[in-house]
């Protein structure tokens, strides 16, 4: 029977703990829920992350070939040409939401999908290709920031997930029973010392009572002394 | 656009000689049942046969620097720019002339990549590697504009040139504007060059030439039209001048189903009827077909009349045509794109 270190088995000491142990299944029972709650949440990004992930391998596959048919079409001198064009870069706003109390975060991206004129190079000398390479890149780029803001929520909701599960555990095999444990014990201490205290009344009632019994027949002898004289 | 002072020549030229250093030439572009082949052999065999070939000076001469892939791409694009030099050179009064307006594209193409590697801040070296000097611009002095400190020293350099119009309108924030503009000039001065010859086969290259600027603005329809720009936009980014110019024009911003059924009987149409669908997913496959049927038109035209430009257009193009399929084969194969894909791009006779 583990009983928390250092507990003095009094009556106040038990008021406390038990006090604590309300508390403790209160927040027990509330990190159960939130843990379940957490569980749900977690399986749905999981679930959009998952097609994120599938949907940015997608991506990269395609920009990989459209960049790979450009620089056959053009050649990567053409490429390399062009690309020194693109000089605006993707701005990216870090924001931030809230999942049962985990903080998340929130990515917004600017100008990554561009119109085609808006793209830095002329049209005129420029071929589809490029505009095909360029596009799928920018689709890429998009993949790429989602799945940054999902995956990263998903990592944060494990590392919730793991640290409500380890509360959970440590409340309902650790602190509850400990609590529970030592309640018990307070409880038989106390009640130990109150068989004690009845035990010394008694001893201390049979005692005056044989005093008096004492006292009594020492009266009783002496009156009957006092006859005989 | 500026006015320009091209020269006259006043009485038809003799086309014998260039005609005749060009048939020569011609005999040692690869010859067309030699892509089948390439596209069974690996980047390394590629590599050696093209050793055997007039490609070997340039293979040697840049493996120190490059290998694999690169290293054909860069020995190719070398080969091209002194073919056209030599070509240059050894032509006289109209044909050079001719020639060198023609191969004013590469130093349209060069000015851009040196505005816009200056635009980036990349370095004069690494600017370097991806110039051809194939035009009247030669290596040195691209190599001392490259070494030139911002664009604005770059624009001040073709002060006095018809460039200096196009480059003027540098806004300083975006290239698209001049790099349109340098693209419109070309073909301006490739239409009145062409337009005064009095020789030969005058006639018919400026109809390819003016077939070159359908077929560019035709791209760049397909490539607007499915994106769904404005017609605004589309009228800024097309070429002046051309035989279909007002009908095309007309086509911009027109939904993408409407402008494919406005294009059915023009004679480039059955070329890419087949696969110019509403809903196409790579603009590029058309594109590599209508430039393969410029290109076929070239060829045609080059046979006309023997001793005119026609055969020295026919060759320069051929040339351009062969870089382009050796790069396309070796990258395509690199890349592991689908054999189908490669044919698709590469256009023989």
């Amino acid at each position: 029977m583990p009983v928390i270190r250092g507990t003095k088995p009094t009556r106040a000491v038990l008021i406390a703990l038990k006090r604590r142990m309300k508390v403790a299944k209160t927040g027990h029972s509330l990190l159960k829920m939130k843990r379940d709650g957490l569980m749900i949440e977690f399986f749905e990004v999981l679930n959009k992350a998952k097609t994120v992930r599938k949907e940015l391998v997608d991506a990269l596959v395609k920009a990989e070939q459209r960049l790979h048919m450009a620089m056959a079409i053009e050649g990567t001198v053409a490429i390399h040409s062009v690309a020194y064009a693109l000089q605006t870069e993707p701005s990216i706003q870090l924001q931030s939401r809230n999942i049962m109390g985990v903080v998340v975060p929130k990515i917004a991206a600017e100008s990554v999908q561009k119109k085609m004129y808006e793209r830095g190079y002329g049209i005129i000398g420029t071929s589809a290709a490029i505009d095909e390479a360029t596009e799928a890149y920018e689709t890429l780029l998009d993949k790429i920031i989602l799945a940054a803001e999902v995956e990263t929520a998903l990592i944060r909701l494990v590392e919730d997930i793991d640290s409500t599960k380890r509360r959970v555990n440590a409340l309902e095999f650790k602190v509850i029973p400990d609590i529970k444990d030592t309640i018990k014990f307070i409880g038989m201490a106390l009640e130990e010392m109150e068989r004690d205290n009845v035990v010394k009344l008694k001893m201390l009632k049979g005692k005056s009572q044989r005093r008096v019994a004492a006292e009594e027949a020492k009266k009783l002898a002496e009156a009957a002394a006092k006859a005989s004289a | 656009m500026p006015v320009l002072r091209l020269p006259k020549f006043g009485k038809p030229v003799k086309y014998a000689y260039i005609t005749g250093r060009v048939r020569a030439m011609k005999t040692k572009l690869i010859p067309g049942e030699m892509y089948p082949r390439m596209m069974a052999m690996d980047t390394s065999e590629i590599a050696r046969y093209l050793e055997e070939t007039q490609y070997k000076d340039e293979i040697d001469a840049l493996s120190k620097e490059y290998s694999g892939v690169e290293l054909i791409e860069h020995a190719t694009f070398a080969n091209l720019a002194k073919t056209f030099r030599k070509l240059s050179e050894v032509s006289i009064d109209e044909p050079s002339f001719l020639i060198l307006e023609f191969l004013r594209r590469w130093d349209v193409w060069n000015i851009k990549t040196l505005l816009r590697g200056k635009f980036a801040g990349v370095s004069d070296t690494e600017i370097v590697k991806y110039l051809v000097p194939a035009g009247e611009l030669s290596a040195e002095y691209l190599d001392e504009l490259a070494k030139k400190d911002s664009i604005q020293d770059i624009i001040s350099a073709f002060d006095g040139t018809d460039y200096a119009s196009a480059l003027a309108q540098y806004d300083g924030k975006n290239l698209a504007s001049v790099e349109n503009a340098l693209d419109k000039l070309y073909y301006f001065r490739m239409e009145r060059a062409v337009g005064g010859t009095l020789s030969v086969g005058g006639g018919l290259l400026l109809k390819f030439v003016r077939r070159e600027i359908d077929i560019r603005n035709l791209i760049t329809l397909f490539r607007m039209n499915k994106a769904g720009v404005d017609a605004a936009v589309i009228q800024e980014n097309i070429i002046p001048g051309g035989k279909l110019h007002d009908e095309l024009s007309r086509m911009a911003g027109q939904p993408f189903g409407e402008f494919l059924r406005s294009l059915e009987g023009y004679p480039f149409w059955s070329s890419i009827s087949d696969i110019a669908t509403a809903d196409i997913d790579a603009v590029s496959r058309i594109e590599a077909r209508l430039k393969a049927y410029l290109i076929r038109y070239a060829w045609a035209l080059s046979n006309y009349h023997p001793l005119s430009i026609l055969p020295v257009l026919g060759y320069m193009v051929s040339k351009e045509t062969e870089v382009a399929n050796i790069r396309k084969i070796v990258r395509g194969k690199e890349a592991g794109l689908p054999a189908e894909l490669i044919e698709e791009q590469v256009v023989v006779a």
